[in-house]
């Protein structure tokens, strides 16, 4: 539904996307993740036609975003909740969308009650808070039935209870068979969000896929009041090992060649008691994250000296 | 929760044709975000305001100021002259100060189209404008008749076709500055600094009073004095309407929208 290509995209000498490949299924959740700066919002702008990218292609429902004949009934999108014109009431921002996409205006009291918004409807946006911009942004991009979403962003400005709704509205649009991108810089936002994942780090992709595959863990936690036979146990069993948290083992599990049902048997043969086997905490994405960027940002500033 | 409304999603394969959005339906919209604010509304409501207050001025000055027909018009063309500009500088520029060109470019990524409607609309409002400045003359004339006064009935179509191009010529040079800047404070300010700029420079040049000065060319328009300046206001509305337009279009084309 949402392709990239290759997007690349310099301002001057700073190279801010290169080679951004990313692909979005109907009926998921992408999750563009990565550090403020990482090019997130360049990418996402490239994609809906507002920033034209140096090479590379990017696509929504087939064709360039430019050439859709009336985009919003295909994707809604929402860059910028402060992009909104002040002195216009939430009502005629959506009535104004509503036009445009050719819809029935009757839906844009729906949406507004749908967002929250209804109360609020005849003031300006100027008067709105961030998260309420955020909400009649999201009432904005659902004006034209999309089977699409790019969302910057969109849980900023939102308190708690707003990110849960947000979530439950997301996660019905892909239930339904929609497409969601969004980008964020919120680890747990996305988290608890997202079924697919692509981290971008200083413009380039590093690391992109299902939720659940990027989060396994690489390593088996492996606990024993019997240190030392457990450490000859490995070591005969010539499966690889180091110092786990709180003097436990932990056990490499080599992409999938090493199980707990080996270990276990191992300490089984040599009769050392095992009072803890598990996968080990993986840190969540918020270590995938930060090792993900902190290793990029390492490698480009030894690269650069 | 509501969350019917979230009609289930269509799946609009590669190749399935939405019509497009007809110009008519954009030329609605944006005929509907010029005059939808309060800001607008009041600089609309002040390009009225204006004309009838300077109408007063023949009315209430009948022994300083000659008593006719043209002059009454003129009176109407001086009002809209100062504030119609502004009105076509912000029919083009409002959203990209608010900055909610983020929103309308993604609702319709051809650019030069809704462009297109912005400059429609600004025309319709200058034409509109034109018509309402000729009926508050004529209700000035009327008042000035009904009280005795005699009146030089010296209106002919020349003056008429005149006072319209002068609107639109006015209405036109703004909506190329608009369409050039892009910011509405500084089209604005340069719609007010540029004339008196080049009528300065016209002193020490006769070339740029002669071909350049816009001033002279509305004067020459409204005046109806087209024999000997045909070439002169021709060159000065393609140098202060065709040139700003046409880079001002290719800038909009270009330029990244943050």
């Amino acid at each position: 539904m949402i392709t990239t290509t290759a997007l690349t995209k310099s301002y001057g000498k700073a190279q801010v996307v290169r080679d951004v490949s990313l692909h979005c299924e109907p009926g998921t959740i992408t999750g563009f993740l990565g550090p403020n700066g990482a090019g997130k919002s360049t990418t996402l702008r490239m994609i809906v036609g507002l920033t034209r990218p140096d090479h590379g292609t990017s696509t929504v429902d087939g064709r360039p975003f430019a050439e859709l004949p009336n985009p919003t009934r295909v994707i809604g999108t929402l860059l910028d909740p402060t992009a909104m014109h002040a002195g216009r009431s939430g009502r005629s921002t959506l009535m104004i969308a509503a036009r445009m996409a050719g819809v029935p205006t009757g839906r844009v009291e729906q949406l507004l009650h749908l967002v929250g918004l209804g109360d609020a409807a005849d003031q300006r946006v100027g008067n709105y808070s961030l998260g309420m911009r955020q909400r009649l942004g999201i009432a904005q991009t659902l004006v034209g039935e999309p089977a699409a979403l790019i969302l910057d962003e969109p849980a900023n400005g939102l308190d708690p209870e707003g990110i849960a709704w947000m979530r439950g509205l997301l996660q019905d649009f892909a239930d339904r068979g929609g497409t969601v991108l969004l980008s964020s810089h919120l680890l747990h936002e996305v988290q608890a969000t997202v079924d697919h994942l692509v981290v971008i780090s200083q413009g380039t992709v590093v690391a992109a896929g299902p939720l659940s595959e990027l989060l396994a863990s690489s390593s088996l936690l492996v606990r024993t009041p019997d240190p030392d036979a457990l450490a000859g146990a490995l070591r005969a069993a010539r499966i690889g090992f180091g110092p786990g948290p709180d003097q436990t083992f932990a056990v490499d599990l080599r992409a999938g060649r090493v199980t707990a049902e080996m270990v276990a048997r191992v300490a089984l043969d040599h009769h050392v008691l095992v009072t803890e086997l598990r996968p080990s905490d993986s840190g969540g994405l918020e270590k995938l994250f930060f090792s993900l960027t902190a290793n990029r940002t390492g490698s480009t500033q030894e690269a650069a000296a | 929760m509501t969350t019917i409304m979230i009609r289930p999603v269509r799946s609009n394969g590669t190749g399935v044709a939405l019509p497009g959005i007809p110009f008519s339906r954009l030329l609605r919209v944006e005929c509907g975000k010029a005059t939808d604010t309060r800001a607008a509304r009041w600089l609309l409501a002040l390009v009225a305001a204006s004309t009838v207050g300077l109408m007063l001025a023949p009315l209430l000055a009948p022994s300083s100021i000659d008593q006719s027909y043209t002059s009454y018009l003129g009176f109407a063309g001086v009002a809209m002259s100062v504030l119609l500009p502004v009105v076509s500088i912000l029919t083009l520029t409002s959203e990209w100060s608010q900055r909610n060109v983020l929103t309308t470019f993604t609702q319709e990524p051809r650019r030069v189209r809704v462009v297109g409607a912005k400059i429609a609309v600004a025309a319709l409002l200058g034409g509109g404008a034109a018509v309402f400045g000729g009926l508050v003359t004529a209700v000035g004339l009327g008042v000035a008749a009904a009280s005795g006064r005699p009146l030089e009935a010296n209106l002919n179509t020349g003056v008429v076709v005149g006072f319209v191009l002068f609107v639109l010529l006015n209405v036109f040079m703004g909506v190329a500055l608009g369409a050039l800047v892009h910011n509405s404070a500084a089209a604005i300010v340069a719609s007010f600094v540029l004339p008196t700029a080049f009528v300065a420079l016209g002193r020490a040049s006769t070339f740029v009073a002669q071909w350049l000065d816009p001033s002279a060319t509305l004067n020459w328009i409204v005046k109806g004095e087209w024999s000997g300046h045909t070439a002169q206001i021709l060159v000065s509305v393609f140098v202060w309407v065709a040139v700003p337009l046409a880079i001002g279009l290719v800038r909009t084309v270009r330029r990244e929208i943050k």
